[in-house]
């Protein structure tokens, strides 16, 4: 195993995972790499040595101006191929966790997707992840020479910048011209949120009637210094939130000292999205919903009575 | 046109119960995955539009399928090809796409491969690519809307700061969001209809793979544990009167030091 | 299977006992089937205490009792009364109940009727779950079909085997409209525990299983009773309570608060100790005997099991698990005739209230005729069992004092409690059981 290649198509993301493969590297006795692939390629690659990489390849190819998964994927494989890279960290952002199968399968790779761990153990990498719709976590070990691994982002802590040299090498690769096209990009209007960040995070599923609504849900978070987060219908069928302020399994994993889940089920997606939570609270006019058990305290009622009255007691309080 | 959707039968997670932090997969009901069923109801609305659309079901599973797939059938696929043979239990991913790439091989011309973004056990989002790259195709994942005309695809797919809207020419695989359609419900008739409908039992040799290929044996992953992770909540419910409720709960959470900043 | 959606030969409506088996014998006949059932799944609706005998049953289905996924053979049956503070149980142990073949079995409805369902499908019939019918067709008088979610689906029969509450025999209109009295409802819960515990505790061996029946205090006074059976890893609690008593009750007694009450009595709690609550139902339960059944049958048209009001609570044990599977065969043994024929008129029909009457469903039916009137009776879940616990706590008991004679305690409470008319009257109507 002669390195470990890392990519990204986002640098702060392959960052992480450059500092997460120098720790790894340290236990396998091998280097850290980085591919640097499309549009502005190389421009970071100070930064990539920083954090622990003691080399980059830089790409620049046509077929790569966007980022198409079977160019990408192409282009990956064959840098691996050449350099005898057998790890490949990706990050599990949409782009990657599409990628990262289809590399695999051109390397004849086990691959593990939305990686929550990555760990040496007997001189094998042993990977987490949920499973079981997050019922689970699960941890493998993935048996073929090759291995590749798209690590859920923000998994690893980003390691100190040190003042290091590294190999900015150019490749040239045969690549062909992607059969996809994008034709158009709408750009989604989101605000910057950091769920995983918040100390107090309320959330609203589909409990919630119409968009307009949504006040007294702000005013519950402004009431309490909270942060919003929502169920998946919310922002992707309806829209009605941004897909960063998502909780769960595809979307964010959070750990606040306090989560109001309101007008939520409490199905497994989304409730392995707070289970970091210190303190869970639901609010559900059913009270069979399964939410309940997986609270500490709970209020059975409809939210729209109880959302004002708490936001009452709160500014009273 | 050819559609062949491909459908991986779960068990129903809402139904599944952890012991001692182990799950419990017995007891519960085995269902179709909510995206494969999007992706199925999508070929379904295709054929619709199209006229002269087969739009085929192919799923890898145990015994159970062959009740299952009649969803399937019921809901508009015009018939079913069934991965069904002991040597494919516990095939990982690689496994997965390896039997579907032969079998939708076998099944000869295809201009559409249909698959979920992710199953919903798994959610490894990894068959699609995969199979994509088997059979040399182009991808267009996370799909929220499709539209296909003639020969041409247009696909918007939902990325995590954009919508991006993606051309290609069929042959494609294309993965699809929850959010692409509300799948119908079968009716009665209609399963009773899917009856008739053809389904196919293919075993790993009929698709020409030895025992090593697939299935445990021919799998890249190996796992190591699969647990619930640790926790205890502490379930209190309080119920009735509002302000009472609302007090009680606010002098909970004071209690617990979550409040007041 | 022939071209089965314009018509079928016939539609079974819900996948309870009765349902399977009316389609067991005829998909083994050979017959197009249709069974339809609202569940989820077959036995995720359904509930039962609950044991079964197999004596009636056995030759019914040489092929089916060797694999069934039944829990434990009962060897221990216990009878407890319960007063306010204590309780008094009369246990039977007996080999008999332990020699092969096994009379009764303790058993779980989500297991035992998922599996008879896949043997149901095995032999040809077509069910289909998750699918409620609404309603029935009919075609110059008889009936002909059902409608299920607006869509029609004919047949030769349709089999009601709905359940207690039988909308498709009230559509049909051989019912009529059922009196509270004839009902009663009950909660249950399956308590999960390790197997080793449960035969510790209960003192079994390997598969031996323990019924116990509680009657008294735990109702209140209401009519009504509860229940435990140990099944493999888990253990079946319940209780019953005649709908009229509730309603009597100002205001209404809700059953939970009574189930709560029941698992916190000290006999149970040290029972369930560990456990964990996997299952909750509650369900109605048919108590009228043979005065609350329907017609069985009318033109098009038959009705089995629960649906037909086929069971019994005769206080000892409620049954309507093998009448439900009586007669759902004897309903295909009328069918199949119906078919040779080609008339399914009421009046060929009509062969299965025959087959009943002939077997031990109605002939039980009619013994225990008057088992609704003696439950009636208050003084069963009040006096008796308060007497019973008062005597016997008292033989028990050493004062600081001299004990009083035996004898004389016996007369005493004899006297001062039973000597009235009406206990005279009740001892007399005991023996009609
Ligand atoms: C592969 C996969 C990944 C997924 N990932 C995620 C994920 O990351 N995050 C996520 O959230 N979901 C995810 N989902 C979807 C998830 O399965 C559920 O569908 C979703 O979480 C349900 O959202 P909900 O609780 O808002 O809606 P529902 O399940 O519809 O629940 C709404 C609740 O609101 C209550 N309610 C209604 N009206 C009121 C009222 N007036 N007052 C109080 N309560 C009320 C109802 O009783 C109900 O319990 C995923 C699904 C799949 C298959
Ligand atoms: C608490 C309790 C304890 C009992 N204990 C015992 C015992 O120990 N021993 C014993 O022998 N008996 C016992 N019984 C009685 C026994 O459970 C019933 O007699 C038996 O279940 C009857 O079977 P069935 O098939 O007629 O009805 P069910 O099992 O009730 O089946 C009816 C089926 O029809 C379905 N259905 C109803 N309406 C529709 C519709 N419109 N469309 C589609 N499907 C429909 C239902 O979902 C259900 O699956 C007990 C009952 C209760 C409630
Ligand atoms: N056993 C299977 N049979 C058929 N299709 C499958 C199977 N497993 C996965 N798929 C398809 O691949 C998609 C992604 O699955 P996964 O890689 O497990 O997330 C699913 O949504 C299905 O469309």
């Amino acid at each position: 195993m002669a390195e470990i290649l890392v990519f990204s198509e986002k640098d702060d993301l392959a960052f992480e995972l450059v500092s997460k493969g120098r720790e790894l590297g340290a236990a396998l006795n091998v280097g850290v790499a980085a591919a640097l692939l499309g549009e502005g390629a190389g421009a970071r690659s100070d930064e990539y040595f920083a954090y622990g990489a003691d080399r980059v390849y830089v790409a620049h190819h046509p077929a790569l101006a966007h980022f198409h998964a079977e160019a990408f994927a192409e282009a990956l494989y064959q840098i691996a191929q050449k350099n005898d890279a057998q790890v490949l960290l990706l990050a599990s952002t949409k782009r990657g966790k599409e990628l990262s199968p289809r590399v695999a399968q051109k390397l004849g790779a086990g691959c593990v997707t939305d990686a929550t761990a990555v760990e040496v153990q007997d001189g094998n990498l042993l990977v987490s992840r949920y499973a079981l719709g997050g019922n689970t976590v699960a941890s493998e070990f993935i048996k073929t020479p090759h291995k590749v691994i798209a690590v859920m982002p923000k998994t690893f802590e980003l390691g100190a910048k040190e003042a290091r040299q590294g190999e900015v090498v150019t490749v040239d690769l045969d690549l062909k011209e992607p059969r996809t096209r994008i034709v158009e990009r709408r750009e989604k209007a989101g605000e910057a949120v950091n769920l995983e960040e918040a100390e107090v995070l309320v959330c609203i599923g589909r409990g919630l009637e119409k968009k307009q609504d949504l006040g007294i849900i702000e005013e519950l978070a402004r009431a309490l210094g909270a942060e919003i987060g929502c169920t998946k219908t919310l922002c992707s069928d309806y829209q009605w939130l941004s897909e960063d302020r998502l909780v769960g399994l595809s979307g964010k994993k959070t750990s606040p000292g306090l989560v109001i889940s309101v007008g939520i089920s409490g199905q497994i997606q989304y409730t392995v999205g707070i289970r970091g939570a210190r303190i869970a609270v639901a609010i559900n006019k059913d009270g069979q919903a399964p939410i309940f058990a997986l609270s500490d305290y709970g209020i059975v009622g409809d939210l729209y009575q109880v959302v004002p009255k708490l936001v009452e007691a709160l500014r009273a309080a | 046109m050819n559609i062949v959707v491909c459908l991986k039968q779960i068990p129903d997670l809402q139904q599944i119960r952890i012991k001692d932090r182990r799950p419990l997969l017995e007891g519960a009901p085995l269902i179709f995955g909510d995206m494969d069923k999007s992706a199925l109801e999508e070929a379904v609305r295709i054929k619709e539009k199209a006229k002269g659309t087969k739009v085929t079901a192919l799923a890898m599973g145990g015994a159970k399928l062959k009740d299952g797939i009649k969803e399937a059938l019921a809901i508009g696929a015009d018939e079913a090809v069934l991965l069904m043979d002991p040597p494919f239990a516990g095939s990982d991913t690689m496994g997965t796409a390896r039997a579907l790439a032969k079998a939708i091989e076998k099944l000869g011309e295809h201009d559409l491969i249909l698959c979920g973004e992710g199953s919903t056990d798994n959610y490894s989002g990894q068959v699609g690519p995969r199979l994509a790259e088997l059979l040399d195709l182009p991808q267009i994942t996370y799909v929220r809307e499709l539209e296909i005309e003639g020969n041409k695809l247009k696909a918007v797919r939902n990325m995590e700061e954009s919508f991006e809207v993606v051309e290609t020419e069929l042959p494609a695989l294309v993965t699809v969001a929850d959010e692409i359609n509300q799948p119908r419900l079968a009716s009665l008739r209609d399963i009773l209809k899917a009856a008739r409908k053809p389904v196919q039992e293919w075993t790993a040799a009929d698709l020409g793979l030895s025992e090593d290929e697939v299935g445990a044996k021919g799998s890249a992953i190996e796992t190591v544990s699969n647990l619930a992770p640790e926790q205890e909540r502490k379930q209190v419910v309080f119920k009735g009167d509002l302000d009472e409720v609302t007090e009680n709960l606010i002098n909970a959470l004071t209690k617990e030091g979550v409040l007041g900043r | 299977m022939g071209d089965c959606t314009d018509k079928m030969d016939v539609i079974v409506v819900g996948a309870g006992l009765a349902g399977l088996s009316t389609a067991y014998f005829l998909a083994d006949a050979g017959l197009d089937v249709l069974v339809v059932e609202r569940g989820d799944f077959p036995g995720s609706k359904n509930v039962t205490g609950g044991r079964i005998y197999l004596n009636p049953v056995r030759d019914l289905f040489p092929d089916l009792w060797e694999q069934a996924p039944l829990e434990r053979h009962v060897t221990r049956e216990r009878l407890t009364m319960m007063a306010r503070e204590s309780a008094t149980t009369v246990e039977l142990q007996s080999e008999r109940f332990n020699r092969q073949p096994y009379h009764s079995y303790t058993i779980l409805r989500a297991k035992f009727d998922r599996w008879f369902a896949d043997r149901v499908a095995e032999k040809g019939a077509f069910l289909i779950p998750k699918n409620k019918v609404d309603d029935l067709v009919f075609e110059g008088g008889r009936v002909a079909g059902i409608v299920a979610d607006g869509d029609e689906i004919h047949a030769d029969v349709v089999v009601a085997a709905d359940g207690i509450l039988s909308l498709m025999a009230e559509k049909a209109g051989l019912r009529e409209k059922q009196q509270p009295r004839h009902f009663a409802v009950s909660m249950k819960e399956v308590i999960e525990l390790p197997r080793q515990t449960i035969e510790d505790r209960f003192n079994l061996e390997g598969d031996q299983g323990l019924a116990q029946l509680f009657f008294g205090e735990l109702t209140q006074g209401m009519m009504g009773g509860g229940f435990l059976y140990t099944n493999l890893e888990s253990i079946s609690l319940g209780l019953v309570v005649g709908v009229e008593s509730l309603m009597e009750r100002d205001p209404l007694q809700e059953v939970h608060p009574l189930m709560e009450a029941f698992k916190e009595r000290p006999e149970i709690r040290v029972l369930l100790e560990g456990g964990e609550v996997v299952e909750y139902s509650a369900h109605v339960i048919t108590e009228g005997g043979i005065h609350a059944m329907p017609k069985l049958f009318s033109d098009g048209m038959l009705v089995v099991g629960d649906a037909a009001g086929l069971g019994l609570n005769m206080l000892m044990t409620i049954r309507g698990m093998e009448y439900a599977l009586a007669s759902g065969a004897m309903a295909a043994q009328a069918i199949q005739r119906a078919k040779e024929k080609g008339d399914f008129s009421a009046s060929t029909l009509a062969y299965y209230e025959e087959l009943l009457k002939d077997s031990f469903v109605l002939k039980d039916m009619h013994t225990f005729r008057h088992a609704l009137n003696i439950l009636e009776n208050p003084r069963l879940f009040n006096l008796y069992p308060q007497v019973v616990c008062d005597l016997f706590e008292k033989l028990m008991w050493i004062d600081s004092g001299p004990k009083e004679g035996l004898f004389s305690i016996v007369f005493g409470e004899v006297r001062s409690k039973l000597l009235s008319f009406s206990v005279l009257r009740d001892v007399l109507s005991f023996c009609k059981m």
